[in-house]
């Protein structure tokens, strides 16, 4: 079972329409998912959140 | 060393969140783990210096649990200087200075620091300071010699200066700024204060080609006879001269530009002292124009070249002025009103500028609502010659004109517009035409007048030419500009030397090099612009919203996040709070669509480009007298120039991209607030931000130039009492459905109307070529444009790719009709048919 916020909700949603591993949408703030995505799901979720993250080095 | 980390240690830990990252003290740097190891070591090597004590040891301690993330930045290992508690300058091998500004010495350190190096960022402690050619070019210009350089460095140093910052400055400063090209009695005269330098020139074969052999010359030495024949010995005897700035000329030139400054002949003494104090706690650096100065002359046909190739050499020449001395242009009745009084920033700036009696090229730098047209304006009397002010915008040029009215002495008959839809000429030998950039560099197809206008202004030579807002014009708009006009004397003033296509420098040789720069936070605490609260709102995108975001393509998703309803009820929230407490608000959306929705749903009043001018005046006008409209929304249009005195907070909804200088401009907007002087007076910035979208990499980017300046923005993820309001709009989730399904009908190009609101106020360069790039196709709407075009193509380009992306539907063709009825508005009539071609073609 994963927690989280209702936009990372929606990433997973997105991310599920790929690679189906949630077994069952709970709530806003949670979902079920298989076990063994959980890993890549943290990474992918990861990199999609750090596109909108500025670092000052790109600016220099 | 250990105490070299202290001071930083407590500008990180009072550090709001942003600035840790940015690191105002020790940048960059990647984290990189294997330098944890390295730096470690080099640390236990390093305690090997005697002022390490008991504290040094415990920063010591903490120096090594940070060390890591200033990665290659860490100086540590810096030795220090015995007494290094008094100085308050560190100095690293990349040229960064960091400074202590809290040691008692600082002001004077920043006076001197400001004039050779570019400020990086400066909050309130520590101030950091970058050593650059172009900086070291601009201390040069104002007079200063390397050695002293050098010896104020390492005076102010806890570290010995690093030999590779001596080699930079030897490096620029030898040759920069040595070469003057000076105008006098109408002659240009190459000036110098090395006779060597001035023999290494005239051995080249194309600038002894220019060398002018007057009489005069020749009735000085008497020995000029060999002057063709370039050695040293007939070198020191051509054309010798005493130079204008001998001690009791030197006080005269100050004397008279104070007193041009109005602040009377008491403040002249002063403003000497100034000039020395500036030059920075060495006295000797005026003693070097106190010298001889060998200067020999040169045709004046023959300028440019003897420029380029002096830059081709390596000698860059500066440009300077002797307006007194100027006696073929006549002179203009100009003063500065005896009620005007000039600030101490203000004077300084200008002090910069007339250093030594003449004027100077270069870039004065202010902060919005500082009073730069003022500084222009006395400038221009100082210089009391013709004038011309170049400026942004229509609305810019009447301001200064009032300005000009309102400041100083001058006859409203020698004032001069030049605009689409004024062109006049000044009465009387000399005056001043204020136009703007685009009325002088267009080139193509004028109006009958304003090419008379023009050619009137080719025809004369202008003793002074004021640019305002400098940092928007592109570089090539620009050089069009100075090789059109003959100016003696160029002054640009901007509030935000940044651009995000780095083209800054080129200004540098343009115009000049950067004269003054004034530190916002100091100015603020002075009261001289008012204090800002810089807030960050996080609003978190709904579910409905978000999905849809990350299905959309980028452009889109501009809009989805701009329009996303909890940023809807956010900014309901805030003005209704703010206008509670009496305040005046502006809402900036740079995106039309997203304007238009906002303010028909709060029900405010709204300007965008395609409001006409009366209803523009007049919505401002309400909202500067009417206790009733409190808030208004403005897109782009109200970024810079427009002067609302009475706004006190601003909410920004959606910006342009991560462009820092729009938010420099915005805040701009409530600097100059008139209840500034109010005890405890805030005013209030908030910069609305949709949660994890594109969003919150332009904002914290956005953000940059401001925390440079020393301000913080404080992060709100959750508005207190939101929750508790209780008529917000889109509270319900069959509103939200509605408004996302409007947002998605909405077109791409309606996500995108922001560029073209008011391009001309912008510098569009970038977009412009990228966007007609992709939209080469249209040629169709490019030409019917090109010819609509009455002041720079920029705009109509990006109209013509609409119809690319949606020409076909309703709500392009009626934007289109904005944009032009706009332009139409503007230059009155002049294509008035040809907009109805335009508009056929479709």
């Amino acid at each position: 079972m994963v927690q989280h916020d209702t936009s990372v909700k929606q990433i997973i949603l997105g991310l599920n329409e790929k690679g189906q591993f949630i077994i069952e949408d709970l709530d806003d703030t949670h979902v079920f998912v298989d076990a063994s995505c959980v890993e890549q799901l943290r990474l992918d979720i990861d990199e999609i959140l750090n596109e909108n993250t500025y670092k000052v080095e790109e600016s220099k | 060393m250990g105490t070299k980390r202290g001071p930083s240690d407590v500008g990180e830990e009072s550090a709001s969140r942003r600035r840790r990252d940015e690191g105002p003290i020790h940048d960059v740097g990647l984290p990189e783990d294997q330098d944890i190891e390295e730096d470690y070591f080099d640390k236990l090597v390093v305690p090997k210096h005697a002022t390490m004590d008991a504290i040094a040891q415990s920063h010591n301690f903490q120096r090594d649990s940070v060390s890591y993330i200033f990665g290659d930045h860490d100086y540590t290992w810096l030795p220090l200087k015995q007494d290094h508690e008094s100085r308050p300058l560190w100095i690293t091998e990349d040229g960064h200075i960091i400074l202590e500004g809290f040691s008692p010495i600082a002001e004077k350190a920043i006076d001197f620091l400001i004039t050779i190096a570019e400020p990086v960022s400066r909050p309130s402690h520590i101030h950091e300071y970058k050593l650059t050619p172009y900086s070291l070019y601009a201390a040069v210009s104002v007079g200063l010699e390397t050695e002293d350089i050098i010896e104020v460095l390492s005076r102010l140093s806890k570290v010995p200066v690093p030999d590779s910052i001596l080699g930079l400055i030897r490096d620029c400063t030898l040759s920069y700024g040595k070469v003057k090209l000076v105008l006098k009695h109408n002659r240009y005269f190459v000036e110098s204060s090395h006779p060597e330098m001035l023999q290494t020139l005239l051995r080249d074969p194309i600038i002894k080609e220019s060398r002018l052999i007057g009489e005069e010359d020749s009735a000085n030495t008497g020995g000029l006879i060999t002057g063709k024949a370039p050695n040293a010995k007939d070198l020191s005897i051509p054309g010798v001269k005493k130079d204008i700035a001998d001690p009791n000329k030197l006080a005269a030139a100050a004397t008279s530009a104070a007193a041009a400054g109005a602040a009377g002949a008491a403040s002249s003494t002063q403003r000497d002292d100034e000039i020395f104090a500036v030059v920075g706690l060495d006295k000797d650096d005026d003693d070097a124009e106190n010298d001889d100065v060998h200067s020999f002359e040169i045709n004046s046909q023959s300028v440019e070249t003897v420029k380029k190739r002096c830059n081709e050499l390596d000698y860059p020449m500066l440009e300077e002025y002797d307006f007194r001395n100027d006696t073929l242009n006549p002179d203009l009745e100009i003063d500065l009103k005896p009620i005007t009084v000039i600030r101490p920033y203000q004077e300084k700036s200008l002090s910069k500028m007339f250093g030594n009696g003449r004027a100077r090229s270069g870039i004065i730098v202010l902060p919005c609502g500082a009073g730069k047209t003022l500084v222009g304006i006395t400038a221009a009397c100082t210089v009391k010659k013709s004038t011309l002010v170049l400026c942004t915008s229509s609305v810019s040029v009447l301001q200064w004109k009032q300005q000009f009215l309102l400041w100083s002495n001058i006859k409203p008959h020698q004032i001069a517009m030049f605009t689409s839809d004024q062109k006049e000429k000044f009465l009387g030998a000399a005056g001043i035409v204020i136009s703007t950039y685009s009325m002088v560099a267009n080139t193509r197809n004028r109006s009958h007048d304003s090419q008379k206008m023009m050619n009137f202004l080719k025809s004369r030579e202008w003793g002074f030419l004021l640019l305002d807002e400098v940092h928007v014009v592109p570089a090539n708009m620009f050089r069009k500009v100075l090789t059109t006009i003959a100016a003696h004397a160029k002054l640009g003033l901007t509030a935000t030397l940044v651009r995000e296509d780095e083209k800054i420098d080129d200004l540098n040789f343009l115009i000049g090099p950067k004269l003054y720069e004034a530190n916002w936070m100091d100015l603020a605490s002075r009261g001289h612009i008012a204090n800002v609260q810089c807030a960050e709102v996080w609003c978190p995108m709904t579910p409905a919203f978000y999905r849809e975001y990350l299905r959309e393509t980028s452009r889109k998703r501009t809009l989805l996040y701009v329009m996303n309803p909890n940023k809807f009820q956010a900014c309901q929230y805030l003005i209704r709070y703010h206008e509670e407490r009496g305040d005046k608000i502006i809402v900036f959306s740079d995106n039309v669509y997203a304007l238009v929705a906002y303010a028909r749903k709060l029900e405010k009043p709204f300007i965008y480009g395609e409001t006409s001018q009366q209803e523009r005046v007049r919505i401002l006008q309400n909202f500067q007298h009417n206790p009733k409209i409190n808030t208004i929304f403005l897109s782009k249009v109200g970024d810079t120039s427009i002067d609302l005195p009475e706004a006190t907070c601003l909410i920004q909804v959606s910006s342009h991209y991560g462009s820092r200088r729009q938010e420099a401009q915005r805040l701009g907007r409530i600097l100059r607030a008139k209840r500034r002087n109010d005890e405890g007076f805030n005013a209030f910035f908030y910069s609305l931000v949709s949660k994890d979208t594109q969003e919150m990499y332009y904002s914290t980017k956005r953000q940059q130039f401001l925390i440079d300046q020393g301000y913080a923005f404080k992060v709100i993820t959750n508005l207190d009492g939101m929750d508790q309001e209780q008529d917000l709009v889109y509270s319900t989730p069959t509103e939200q459905l509605s408004l996302l399904q409007s947002v998605l009908l909405a077109q791409e190009s309606e996500a995108d109307l922001n560029d073209d609101v008011e391009p001309d106020v912008d510098d569009l360069t970038g977009n412009t070529s990228r966007r007609s790039g992709s939209g080469g196709g249209s040629v169709l709407s490019h030409v019917g444009t090109s010819i609509a075009g009455g002041s720079g193509g920029a705009k109509r380009t990006v109209g013509g790719l609409k119809s690319l992306s949606g020409g076909d539907q309703m709500a392009y063709i009626e934007y289109n009709k904005a944009v032009n009825l706009k332009d139409k508005d503007k230059n009155k009539g002049e294509h008035h048919a040809l907009f109805k071609k335009y508009y056929n073609k479709k």
